[in-house]
C-alpha cells in the first residue's frame, strides 16, 4: 500500500515532529499528541524514535500509548465512525449501533477493518443529546440513528455489507 | 523518634516506611505489590493501615507512607480488614488461577460471592515483574492498555530487542504468571527464544548465550575463564585441588 517513498516522508513527518521537542521524558505526551493528531493514530516507528530521542525504554512509551484513550495504535479508517456512548445515547440504544456494525463490518471500538476502509471508536457526550443516540461519519454527523439507518450510512460510504445469516 | 504500632513502640528512622519500621519490629502487614528489592509501589493497598497523627486518623498505604513524626498505627481494625476482604475478593474475580490467590481467598473467607470472569486469568497487576525488569536495566516489560484489559506485556506483545531472558520476572511473580518454556538448547520467555551455549567438556547446554555476551562485555578482556558447566567446573577444581595435595 504505502509505496517507499510516501514511507520515507512518514518517518521524516515523524523525526520533525519529535525533534521539536526536548530530549526530556516528560515531552513524551505532547510527542504523543501531535503524531497521533498527524497521522490519527501513532506509528510504530514513531514510538520507538520516540523512546530514543527521550531516552525512555520503549516499554514505558508503549505503556503510556495504550492507557490513553486518545489515542490508537492502529490506523483509522477512511471513513471513521464515531459512536457516542455519552449518558443519553447510551441509554437510546447506542450499544446496539456498535453491535449493528460490528455484524455489518466485523470491527469493534479501536478497531480497522482489514481493509483500512472503516474504523470504529466511541466517544463521550457530543453535546447533542436531544437527538441521541448520534453517529459522526468522518466530519457528518447522524441523528437518531437506528440499526436499519447505520446499514445505509454505511452504504452511503461506499462499505459492502455481510447480509446477516439467513437463519438469525 | 519513635512511633506506636498495634500499642508497641517501634524506633524508626526518618523517612522510613510504616511497612518498613513494623517488618523490622516483626509486626506482619499484609503486602501484594511489596518487595524488599524494589520498595513500595502503592498498587495494591493490601498494606492499608490507619494512621494517627494528633486527632486527626487516617488509612494510608504502609509501603510507600514515610514516618515523619509522631503517629500511632493501627494494622488491623474491621475497616481495614473490610478493604482487604474486598481487594481480595476483586483480585480474585480478575485472576482466580494461581495457588496464591486462591490460598489468598480462603484466607480471607471466601469474600463474595463471585464468579471470576476469566478462570484462566492468573495476573494480579502486582506489577513485581515490571520492576524486576527495571532492576536489572532491561525495561522490556510494561503495564499495557487500561482499566479491566490492563496487562504486563512488551510492546506490542513481541519478542523485545530489549529482553535479555534473565528470567528475573518470572522468579518475582507470586503467581507464577510468566510462562518460562524450555526446549533442548533453548528456552522461550514472552514469545523471546535463548539460545543456550554448551559446556566445553561434557556439551551440556547450561547458560543463555545472552547473558555469557552480558557477563563477557562488563568483564571484559578479564573473562578469559573456560566455558564450563557447573558439574564439569566442580569437577576441574576438585582435581585441581586433588592433584596439588598429592604432588605434596
Ligand atoms: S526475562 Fe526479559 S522481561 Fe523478564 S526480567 Fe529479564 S529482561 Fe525483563
Ligand atoms: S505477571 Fe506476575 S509479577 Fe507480573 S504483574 Fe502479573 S502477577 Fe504480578
Ligand atoms: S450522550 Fe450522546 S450526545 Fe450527549
Ligand atoms: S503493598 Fe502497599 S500498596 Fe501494595
Amino acid at each position: 500500500m504505502a509505496g517507499d517513498a510516501q514511507q520515507a516522508a512518514a518517518l521524516q513527518e515523524m523525526e520533525r515532529i519529535i525533534v521539536r521537542y526536548p530530549a526530556e521524558r516528560r515531552y513524551i505526551l505532547a510527542i504523543m499528541q501531535d503524531l497521533q493528531k498527524k497521522f490519527n493514530y501513532l506509528p510504530k516507528e514513531g514510538l520507538q524514535m520516540t523512546a530514543r530521542h527521550v531516552n525512555a525504554p520503549m516499554s514505558t512509551v508503549y505503556s503510556m500509548a495504550t492507557f490513553y484513550k486518545a489515542f490508537s495504535l492502529v490506523p483509522k479508517g477512511r471513513v471513521n465512525f464515531k459512536v457516542c456512548d455519552g449518558t443519553a445515547c447510551h441509554i437510546k440504544g447506542s450499544q446496539v449501533l456498535i453491535n449493528e456494525i460490528y455484524q455489518c463490518l466485523g470491527i469493534k471500538p479501536g478497531e480497522t477493518t482489514p481493509d483500512g476502509e472503516f474504523s470504529l471508536e466511541t466517544v463521550n457526550c457530543l453535546g447533542a443529546c436531544a437527538i441521541a443516540p448520534v453517529l459522526v461519519a468522518n466530519q457528518k454527523v447522524y441523528a437518531k440513528v437506528t440499526p436499519a439507518a447505520v446499514r445505509e450510512i454505511i452504504k452511503e460510504h461506499g462499505g459492502q455489507i455481510n447480509e446477516p445469516a439467513v437463519n438469525e | 523518634m519513635k512511633i506506636k504500632i498495634d500499642g508497641i513502640e517501634v524506633d524508626v528512622i526518618s523517612g522510613e516506611t510504616i511497612l518498613e519500621a513494623a517488618r523490622r519490629a516483626g509486626i506482619h502487614i499484609p503486602t501484594l505489590c511489596y518487595h524488599e528489592a524494589f520498595g513500595g509501589q502503592g498498587i495494591c493497598r493490601m498494606c492499608i493501615v490507619e494512621v494517627k497523627e494528633g486527632n486527626r486518623t487516617r488509612l494510608v498505604a504502609s509501603c510507600t507512607y514515610p514516618v515523619n513524626g509522631e503517629i500511632e498505627v493501627k494494622t488491623s481494625t474491621p475497616e481495614i480488614e473490610r478493604i482487604r476482604r474486598n481487594i481480595v475478593m476483586l483480585l480474585y474475580r480478575r485472576a482466580p488461577n494461581s495457588e496464591f490467590m486462591k490460598k489468598l481467598y480462603e484466607e480471607y473467607g471466601r469474600p463474595g460471592d463471585i464468579t471470576p470472569s476469566d478462570p484462566e486469568e492468573s495476573c494480579i497487576m502486582c506489577r513485581l515483574c515490571v520492576r524486576a525488569c527495571e532492576k536489572v536495566g532491561a525495561n522490556a516489560i510494561s503495564a499495557v492498555l487500561r482499566g479491566t484489559e490492563k496487562r504486563v506485556s512488551t510492546p506490542y506483545d513481541e519478542p523485545s530487542p530489549d529482553c535479555i531472558g534473565c528470567c528475573a520476572c518470572a522468579q518475582v511473580c507470586p503467581t507464577g504468571t510468566i510462562r518460562v518454556s524450555t526446549m533442548p538448547g533453548k528456552y522461550e520467555i514472552w514469545n523471546k527464544a535463548f539460545e543456550m551455549d554448551r559446556c566445553e567438556s561434557c556439551s551440556r547446554p547450561f547458560v543463555p548465550q545472552v547473558i555469557l555476551e552480558h557477563v563477557r562485555s562488563k568483564l571484559g578482556p578479564d573473562f578469559t575463564e573456560e566455558h564450563l558447566c557447573p558439574d564439569c567446573r566442580k569437577k576441574k577444581t576438585g582435581k585441581i585441588i586433588a592433584d596439588s595435595h598429592l604432588s605434596k
